[in-house]
Order: structure tokens, then C-alpha cells, then sequence
């Protein structure tokens, strides 16, 4: 964690939303890239860990 | 936050979109293997399905074609012993054609000498028959002939012994009147002198040449055959009938036709109609001149 970061009760709390958002964005854009991927497999060949 | 947290949060985000772009693109236009598989497999399915199929095909067509074949031989070896029965047969045959062309060309041969025969006798019989024809119209003619000098020397015969009878009359008398004269003479004493006839000797007699005259021969139209233009007449060569001659045919004042002799009998002729006015019929009168 940055040293400048403040915490309250345990809990982290950032100092700046701006690069929280980036951050989360950055989360989110991998997510959906994991369940499109997760979909595709699936679609096609009707599983997601396994080899057909 | 330090400056440097920020810049790696930044790039950060910034590599994770760009990669997952990268991987969205890529899994979005993969191939889909396991339909293209199934795909095959299904292929492949009904390729083994028609396989199958063509291989029960060809089984049932190699036992069919078993089946002809058998047959076949079957049917080559039956023939065969037929087609060797044939030949034995036909060379049976050939033979007896050759006994039966030898014979055939005997026969020919004799057969075309016995035509020769015919014909030659054929034509000896033509040649004796118009021979014969010709030797009765000269006959007839000769002993028409004959009759004319049989009468005419009869009447010369009648006239010799008259003549005969006469000069013996006329000797006598005239040895009678030598015998007076003679002794009238030897009254006065002279002798007569010897007689010089007045009429002169004639020479030897020579045939007259007989005096030229028309041919009048008369006759009948016996058959006519309008069909082919032809009638026969009553009179042949024995009456002076000649070929190519014509003859006038009339029935009463009027003209009916002319006839062209063209084949010539003893007692009959025939001839073709020409100049036809009226149609001619056995029984009209014929004559060369009108």
C-alpha cells in the first residue's frame, strides 16, 4: 500500500478516487475479458477446463 | 500515493485493456474447431455409410457376375460341343454339295447339248418345211404348166395329123397328076423337067417368147384379226402369190382396205391391213387391181 495511504478501523481507504476507478476499471475490463473467454470456450467446444 | 504508484497504475490499466483487447480479437475470430470436427466426423460418417453401402453392392455384384459367369461357361461348353457337331455336319454337307454341283454340271452340260439338238433339228425341220412348201408351190405351178402343154400339144397333135392327112392328099394327087403328065409327054415326045418348089425351106422353129401380161389374182378374205391389224386370203404361192405384195380388199362397189402380204402358204397367205375405211371381214373379195 502507498505510504500515503490513511487507515480507519482496519480498513484501507485510498487517498485518491481518480486512480481507484482507473484501477477498478482496469479490474473490470480483465473480468469480462475472463468471462468472454469463459463463454467462448464453453459455446464452443461445451466446457471450460477440460480438453474435448 | 507517490508519483511513481500512479504512473504504474496508469500503465497498468492501459497494458490490461490493450491485452485484452489482444485476447478478446483473437477468441472472438478462432476457429471453431470442434464444429469443424464434427463437421468431418459427420462426413466421415456418411462416407463410411456409402462405403459400406458399395462394399454390400460390389459383394452382390461379384456373386452376380459369379453367377453370369458360371452360367456362361456353362453355355461356352455346351456350344461348343454344338459348334463341333455342326462342323462334323457341315462337313458332311459340303461334300454332298460338291457330289450335287458335279452332278448338276453333268446334267447342265447334257442338258445344253440336248437344246443344241433341238435347235439344230428345230432348224433343219424349219429349213425342210419351207423347203417343202416351196417344192409344192412349184409343183402346183409346174403341173399347171404341165396341163397348158398337155392341152396345147393335144391340139398341135390334132393339128399335125390334119396336116398329116393333107399332104397325103396332096401327094396323091399330085402323083396323079405327075402320072398324067407323063404320059401326056411321051404322046408328044417330051420329058417333064424337075420341080423347084416355090414356098421356101423354113428355119429351125424357136420358142415364142409369150407376150407380157397383167397379174390378176383374185380371192377371199378368210380371217381377220382387227387386234393385230392382220387377215389371211384364200390364195397362196401356188397362185402366184408373192411377199410384199398387195391386194385390194372390196365388198361389193366399195373400198374397204389394201392387205400387205408378208408371209406366204401353198394355199394361203397373210398380210397387214392398211388404208382401213371400213372394217374388213372374212368373205370380202381381194384382187391386185381394182
Amino acid at each position: 500500500m502507498s505510504p500515503n495511504g490513511k487507515t480507519r478501523g482496519g480498513k484501507v481507504i485510498p487517498s485518491n478516487n481518480l486512480y481507484t476507478v482507473i484501477l477498478g476499471l482496469a479490474c473490470g475490463v480483465v473480468l469480462a475479458t475472463a468471462v468472454f473467454v469463459a463463454y467462448m470456450c464453453y459455446f464452443q467446444y461445451r466446457t471450460i477446463f477440460e480438453i474435448p | 500515493m507517490s508519483t511513481l504508484t500512479k504512473i504504474l497504475i496508469v500503465l497498468l490499466t492501459i497494458s490490461s485493456i490493450f491485452l485484452c483487447g489482444i485476447v478478446v480479437t483473437y477468441v472472438a475470430n478462432a476457429d471453431n474447431y470442434r464444429q469443424m470436427y464434427d463437421d468431418l466426423k459427420d462426413e466421415r460418417d456418411a462416407f463410411e455409410e456409402n462405403v459400406k453401402g458399395l462394399t454390400k453392392q460390389l459383394n452382390e455384384k461379384i456373386g452376380e457376375k459369379q453367377r453370369l459367369e458360371d452360367k456362361l461357361n456353362r453355355e461356352i461348353a455346351s456350344l461348343t460341343i454344338k459348334i463341333e457337331q455342326l462342323q462334323s455336319q457341315f462337313k458332311i454337307v459340303e461334300a454332298e454339295k460338291d457330289d450335287a454341283l458335279r452332278r448338276v454340271n453333268s446334267w447342265a452340260a447334257i442338258v445344253r447339248d440336248f437344246y443344241e439338238t433341238t435347235d439344230e433339228h428345230t432348224q433343219l425341220l424349219k429349213n425342210t418345211l419351207a423347203e417343202k412348201i416351196r417344192l409344192e408351190a412349184e409343183q402346183i405351178k409346174d403341173r399347171k404348166e404341165l396341163n397348158e402343154l398337155t392341152t396345147s400339144l393335144e391340139e398341135k397333135m390334132a393339128i399335125i395329123v390334119m396336116l398329116d392327112e393333107k399332104t397325103k392328099r396332096l401327094l396323091e394327087d399330085k402323083a396323079e397328076l405327075q402320072d398324067r403328065l407323063d404320059k401326056y409327054l411321051q404322046q408328044i415326045g417330051k420329058r417333064a423337067a424337075e420341080l423347084v418348089p416355090v414356098t421356101p425351106k423354113k428355119a429351125i422353129a424357136r420358142p415364142v417368147v409369150p407376150p407380157a401380161r397383167d397379174i390378176e389374182l383374185k380371192g377371199l378374205v378368210t380371217a381377220v384379226d382387227l387386234k393385230n391389224s392382220m387377215a389371211s386370203i384364200s390364195i397362196g404361192s401356188a397362185d402366184g402369190v408373192k411377199e410384199g405384195m398387195k391386194f385390194h380388199v372390196t365388198r361389193g362397189d366399195e373400198f374397204i382396205c389394201v392387205i400387205l402380204i408378208i408371209d406366204v402358204d401353198a394355199e394361203e397367205a397373210v398380210g397387214v391391213l392398211e388404208l382401213i375405211q371400213k372394217q374388213p371381214k372374212a368373205g370380202d373379195y381381194i384382187s391386185t387391181n381394182l
